[in-house]
């Protein structure tokens, strides 16, 4: 009965947290959040059926949005969209879709074998990643915006920044004073702005108005495409991806077990070494396996990831592991160094649950998709008026009903289609707005913590190791910008 | 008959004016919570979401706990309705964001009505790793008055309860050792739990304050000597738990009185609340505290289940409000601390 009931668990988390993924602008934090009073009523072992089914639908679900309307579900699938939808427009949806999923179980199931045999070692390393070291990783994850931007770096640099810049508006927690907020917004931006609105507004709603302007008479898929003819999914689209899907899971899940370092840089810095080490790094972007590959692979890595530092140090490796806690606790359980140790039955319970969320959420996803996929031949103004309910939604209901975000979509949504208009990339701005919290945070706390030295960055090993790898990845973008502009002059003059 | 119908339907009016005049508020209501933390695993959350599963068996109402956050709640009892169905149980921080001028008057506790206090957390502490060469926070000032040399760096929040624990000893510290100790006890900003323990284990800082339950695990045998932790100064006793170091007990004082704190969950409803729905909500505390399911429960959270009805509970958060405002006005402020 106790087999059936967490079956039963893990199967609704895994379909419920696919639903809050797939959602623009829910998460897999907030699936987690709004269940957990209900693990109340349960023992530890099922309420970790179902939180983690939660965890793994939810960050999984993403996908769905990036790729067949190029709407990140979850801030961690920004770069599933780049290679994923161009592929959808081409009428291979259902193919970037199972190639997305196969990617997911493929970088659950490599951090789950990394949770399961080597957590201790594993949290011993995450310890020695003081805030120096996670300054500079998330600097390397911004790293990704020269990689985007090829053939318009200024641009894209700017645009980057001008992310970072906004991403500071609010409260400086340092002194609790206000920065760069009107009076009459004091307790709207105390926090500054919400990321999921912003997220939506760039991607969402500045393509309503681009399609919009162009009159939304056509379906989502490329002109001319007949879906007939668009290729199918075989486990061959998986062949020459074997080391991209290693290095891109294990960098999932060494970022998920850094504390403090979320989802999204994970898939950014996966991305962009997908695209360093490509044989043609032109092509990401434009629909390459290699990008999806890498985007999902990365993100599902996480999530074994974010649970060790969580079992083996008590401290969260994301947002939503963060709210897992709340389940022990409830049920008077401390994780912390002792936990396994003290609780083996629990652990072995959450590696089961874990590989059994995994391969639901394969199942549940991999098979019903291809009608999902059908999506991409809806009609625009047909898709998109549901597409935009939905976006409001989400955005109403990511603090509970504020109606602040709503407007914040709004906003950002104009923002991103003026700069379509002036020709400033969207992807690097949103980049920056996302990471540019943590850039602060962590550039803070390391002089804090260094008496505003600034030697700090460059006194560590582990923070040299990183520096060598952003000067070499910024050094490679560079000269591969230069490259694709000689290149285009030259096709110019011919 | 006529007669008859006038009579009854009479009857029937002043029956029903009578039942809806004794109706409940919240029977078969459905109760929105708010609490001013955005985490589920704080003690925010877990005293709340703890009261919850009691008070709605004695309300007799569907209550939902929201963690959204000081903000989100502060805002949501400015302007929610004043039926009682939205309410916010949060701690000190309520008065605190107001005192520190974090927000604006029209958050203070006059603008908004007290209700019940619903439970206390005495486990607010501050802790060092377990090879500091002190046992506790008074052994720390004799070790910086014998070591000339030595700093003590603390890792605290701007603007609330961890502040106020500074203040109080940073101040007792310069009245009993000298401005020479004092400056040498320094600020470290740290963020949540998580982040302060990293600085520790970072070297980075040389006391975090926390709460007891989070730390507890570091503290028990068999763990990593680079993660394990003691408790260096409680800011107040933990009924049933003896033998740790209790600022209060050490000497420490604040207006010449030792100095204990313990974080006070209150109850809090929008301005002009009816006094019957308080009443309410008062009756039903008094339930809810002597229902012993809810006092163990509590209690293996480390929380204190010592409730005070409505009044009790207003007159004890305005005194408590006002001793801390005396302290705050006397203390440096927290750029000057982090200055020098």
């Amino acid at each position: 009965m106790d087999v059936l009931l967490n079956f039963g668990l893990a199967v609704l988390g895994v379909v419920v947290g696919i639903i809050f993924g797939a959602i623009p602008g829910m998460t897999a934090t907030m699936a987690v959040a709004v269940f957990l009073p209900l693990t109340y009523a349960f023992d530890l072992v099922p309420a970790l059926f179902l939180l983690l089914g939660l965890y793994v639908g939810g960050i999984s679900g993403g996908l769905i949005p990036a790729i067949l309307i190029n709407i990140p579900g979850t801030p961690s699938s920004v770069c599933t969209g780049f290679d994923g939808h161009p592929m959808a427009r081409r009428g291979e949806g259902e193919r970037a879709l199972k190639i997305g999923i196969t990617s997911s179980l493929i970088g659950g199931l490599m951090s789950l074998l990394v949770l399961a045999l080597l957590t201790p070692p594993l949290a011993r390393l995450a310890i020695k990643f003081s805030a120096v070291e996670k300054f500079l990783i998330i600097l390397f994850a911004m790293t990704v915006i020269a990689a985007l931007s090829k053939g318009s770096m200024t641009k894209g640099v700017f645009a980057g920044f001008l992310g970072v810049l906004l991403a500071l508006i609010g409260e400086f927690t340092n002194n609790n004073k206000m920065r760069m907020v009107p009076d009459m917004f004091k307790m709207q931006l105390r926090g500054g702005f919400e990321l999921l609105p912003v997220l939506i507004g760039l991607f969402a709603i500045a393509q309503m108005f681009q399609e919009a302007e162009k009159g939304m008479k056509s379906t989502n898929l490329n002109e001319g495409v007949d879906v007939s003819n668009a290729v199918k999914f075989s486990l061959k689209d998986f062949k020459g991806q074997g080391v991209n899907l290693v290095r891109s899971g294990l960098l999932g899940t060494l970022m998920g077990i850094l504390p403090g370092v979320g989802g999204s840089a994970a898939s950014l810095i996966a991305y962009s070494q997908a695209k360093s080490w490509s044989k043609h790094p032109e092509k990401l972007g434009t629909g390459a396996i290699e990008g999806l590959v890498a985007s999902e692979t990365s993100n599902n890595g996480l999530t074994g990831g974010a649970l060790v530092p969580l079992l083996s140090l008590g401290i969260p490796g994301d947002s939503t592991t963060a709210v897992l806690i709340g389940a022990f606790m409830l049920q008077g359980i401390q994780v912390g160094p002792l936990f396994i140790q003290q609780n083996p039955a629990t652990w072995n319970w959450i590696l089961l649950a874990l590989l059994l969320c995994n391969i639901l959420m394969f199942v549940l996803m991999f098979f019903p998709i291809k009608h999902i996929a059908k999506i991409v031949n809806i009609k625009s103004c047909r898709l998109y008026p549901v597409i935009v309910l939905m976006c409001i939604v989400g955005a109403y209901a990511i603090r509970s009903g504020n109606m602040f975000d709503v407007w914040s979509l709004l906003i950002f949504g104009i923002l991103a289609y003026v700069f379509g208009k002036i020709g400033l990339p969207t992807a690097p701005f949103l980049i920056g707005f996302i990471l540019g919290g943590d850039l602060e945070k962590y550039f803070m706390s390391a002089m804090n913590g260094n008496d505003y030295n600034l030697l700090c960055f460059f006194q560590r090993p582990i923070a040299l190791v990183i520096w060598v790898l952003i000067i070499g990845f910024l050094g490679y973008a560079i000269w591969d910008n230069s490259k694709g502009k000689r290149m285009e002059k030259a096709g110019m003059k011919d | 008959m006529k007669r008859i119908i006038s009579i009854l339907l009479a009857v029937m009016l002043t029956l029903g004016m009578v039942m809806s005049a004794s109706a409940s508020v919240y029977e078969g209501g459905r109760v929105r919570i708010v609490i001013g933390s955005t985490s589920v695993s704080g003690d925010s959350y877990m005293v709340a979401e703890t009261v919850n599963q009691y008070l709605q068996k004695y309300l007799n109402c569907n209550s939902k706990v929201d963690a959204v956050g000081a903000n989100e709640a502060l805002s949501t009892i400015a302007t929610a309705k004043n039926d009682g169905l939205t309410l916010m149980i949060f701690h000190d921080m309520t008065y605190l964001g107001v005192l520190f001028e974090t927000y604006d008057e029209m958050y203070a506790l006059e603008n908004m009505v007290v209700g019940p206090r619903v439970g206390q957390n005495p486990g607010s502490c501050f802790a060092a790793k377990a090879d500091t060469p002190y046992a506790d926070m008074k052994e720390m000032a004799d070790y910086l008055r014998d070591n000339p040399d030595a700093t003590a760096r603390v890792a605290v929040e701007a603007g609330g309860v961890s502040h106020i624990g500074f203040v109080a000893y940073y101040m007792w510290v310069k009245d009993t050792y000298g401005e020479d100790v004092s400056k040498r006890v320094k600020i470290v900003l740290g963020g949540s739990t998580d982040e302060k323990l990293q600085l520790l284990w970072d070297g980075n800082c040389d006391v975090i304050f926390a709460d007891y339950s989070s730390l507890l695990q570091y503290t028990q045998e068999g763990v990593d000597a680079q993660l394990a932790v003691k408790f260096v100064g409680m800011l107040d006793h933990i009924p049933g738990i003896d033998g740790l170091p209790v600022l209060g007990d050490l000497g420490v004082t604040l207006g010449g009185e030792p100095f204990y704190f313990s974080k006070d969950f209150l109850m809090y409803l929008p301005k002009d609340t009816a006094p019957e729905v308080i009443a309410e909500l008062d009756a039903a505390m008094a339930q809810v505290a002597a229902d012993p399911d809810f006092q163990a429960k509590m209690s293996e959270l480390t929380y204190a289940p010592n409730v005070l009805d409505s009044a009790a509970a207003n007159e004890f958060i305005y005194g408590k409000r006002d001793g801390i405002a005396t302290l705050i006005q006397t203390a440096p402020s927290f750029d000057e601390l982090m200055d020098q």
